[in-house]
């Protein structure tokens, strides 16, 4: 860059577009730099490419205009907040049209896990507010599962543990393991490519998405927005082992179950084997017991009802002869009466109950029987 | 082919229609033999001892892993 200054007789004398021009070339041979400040007046728009802000010393209460590519800020993904401490690498810049001395960020880094649990704490309502955490959201885990997927990083220990668990509780399991990078750059693509395989899989019915424990830098994969929104958006129930019981990483919350370890999660998943035994056990002794005594009873019955087969024309014939019995005792009862009613009447000697004049002299004592009450007679004359 | 838990299911509905008693005799004892076959066929299928795994990562995306 040339700046010509305009000569006054001995007297260089810069144009301030050319001075600017200059100071701004000069400053550009800075060397980059990490910038430690908090973040302060952010403004970014979708209709501007560039992000503006303050970084500002909280010591000294000195400051720093700063700008960077929108574009840049926005792969960041990072959600400042006011006040939220920052690395920011760049280098100094002047702007030339004002004169304005400024910082051009190339890249920025949160500092401190104060920052971090703020933006973990603002992506966590902005779900909650979605209602991704939402109770009537989470699924019941089917209680015996065709396969079983499992999202685990490559280390041994979690995956190991997981499949033991899964082998010792239900040996008859089918497991679909996707190992995933689990920390680091492209862990959270990496996780949410697998988990996707994993519900591809036409027999997987739940997906365990595990990892032991680490440092909270290296679980913050497992709070990920978009690692969250996938396990949400699962196919198939989610139930997530990741880190140890004290890390809540957001999954957790958008999972349908929530295992404090990998045994724990297998216990979640799958039947226990004896239990399962002995329930088929109890319903097959439940069903002879039922089959037995339902024959026996019909057998009982069957056998009541030969008796009171056998025992019924005896029954029946003494029946008859009672009935017939008394029809006659009633026949002879009462029949004489009713032909003394129609006035005729029964006359005895001696008891004796007298059809002809034969042996009845005049004087013999008569009984003389009535339709009602009798009469005592003395012969006075006979006719034959 | 039917799920462990479909057969276990309709054995528990075979064992319910048992206990309610109000099928016929020879229904009974109908359902009873084929309770005792999906009995036999659950009982089966957990014979098994080994795991069956599955590994769907090709590797490719692993590699690099800083565990």
């Amino acid at each position: 860059v040339k700046v010509e200054p305009v000569l006054y007789g001995d007297r260089k004398v810069y144009p301030v577009g050319a001075f600017n021009r200059g100071l701004a070339w000069y400053v550009r041979r800075l060397p980059e730099v990490w910038v430690e400040g908090e973040v302060t007046e952010l403004r970014r728009s979708e209709a501007w490419a560039t992000v503006f802000f303050t970084l500002k010393d909280p010591a000294t209460g000195a400051t720093l205009p700063a700008t960077m590519q929108r574009r840049r800020f926005d792969r960041l993904g990072l959600s400042l907040a006011e006040g939220e401490c920052v690395h920011a690498f760049g280098r100094a810049e002047v702007y030339e049209a004002k004169g304005e001395l400024g910082f051009r960020v190339t890249t920025l880094e949160r500092v401190g896990l104060g920052g971090y649990l703020a933006a973990l704490e603002r992506l966590k309502q902005l779900l909650a507010s979605e209602g991704l955490f939402a109770e009537e959201r989470k699924r019941r885990l089917p209680r015996f599962p065709r396969a079983v997927g499992v999202l685990t990083g490559a280390d041994a220990a979690a995956r190991g543990d997981i499949l033991t668990a899964l082998a010792a509780r239900f040996p008859a399991t089918r497991v679909v393991v996707h190992t995933t990078r689990v920390q680091g750059r492209g862990a959270t693509e990496s996780i949410v490519r697998g988990l996707a395989a994993l519900t591809e899989h036409p027999l997987v019915d739940v997906v365990i998405v595990t990892r032991g424990g680490g440092s909270f830098e290296d679980l913050l994969p497992f709070s990920d927005e978009a690692v969250v929104r996938a396990i949400a958006a699962c196919r198939v129930p989610v139930v997530t082992a990741v880190g140890h019981e004290q890390d809540m990483p957001l999954c957790d919350l958008a999972a349908d179950a929530r295992a404090s370890t990998p045994t724990a999660a297998a216990r979640l998943v799958v039947p226990d084997l004896e239990e399962l035994r002995a329930g088929l056990r109890r319903a097959r002794e439940r069903m002879g017991a039922t089959v037995r005594l339902r024959l026996s009873r019909d057998r009982e019955r069957l056998e009541r009802q030969r008796q009171r087969l056998g025992a019924a024309p005896a029954r029946l014939v003494e029946r008859r002869r009672a009935a017939l019995d008394r029809a006659g005792a009633r026949l002879q009862a009462l029949a004489p009466h009713a032909t003394l009613r129609r006035g005729y009447a029964i006359v005895r000697m001696e008891g004796r109950a007298l059809r002809a004049t034969t042996g009845v002299g005049v004087g013999a004592e008569l009984d003389v029987e009535l339709a009602e009450g009798s009469l005592a007679a003395t012969v006075t004359e006979v006719r034959s | 082919v039917k799920s462990f838990e479909e057969l276990q299911r309709e054995l528990e509905e075979i064992v319910q229609r048992l206990e309610r008693g109000d099928v016929p005799v020879d229904e009974a004892v109908r359902l009873w033999r084929e309770g005792e076959a999906l009995y036999r066929e659950c009982a089966r299928r957990l014979e098994a001892t080994e795991l069956q795994v599955e590994e769907l990562s090709a590797g490719n995306d692993i590699s690099g892993t800083s565990l």
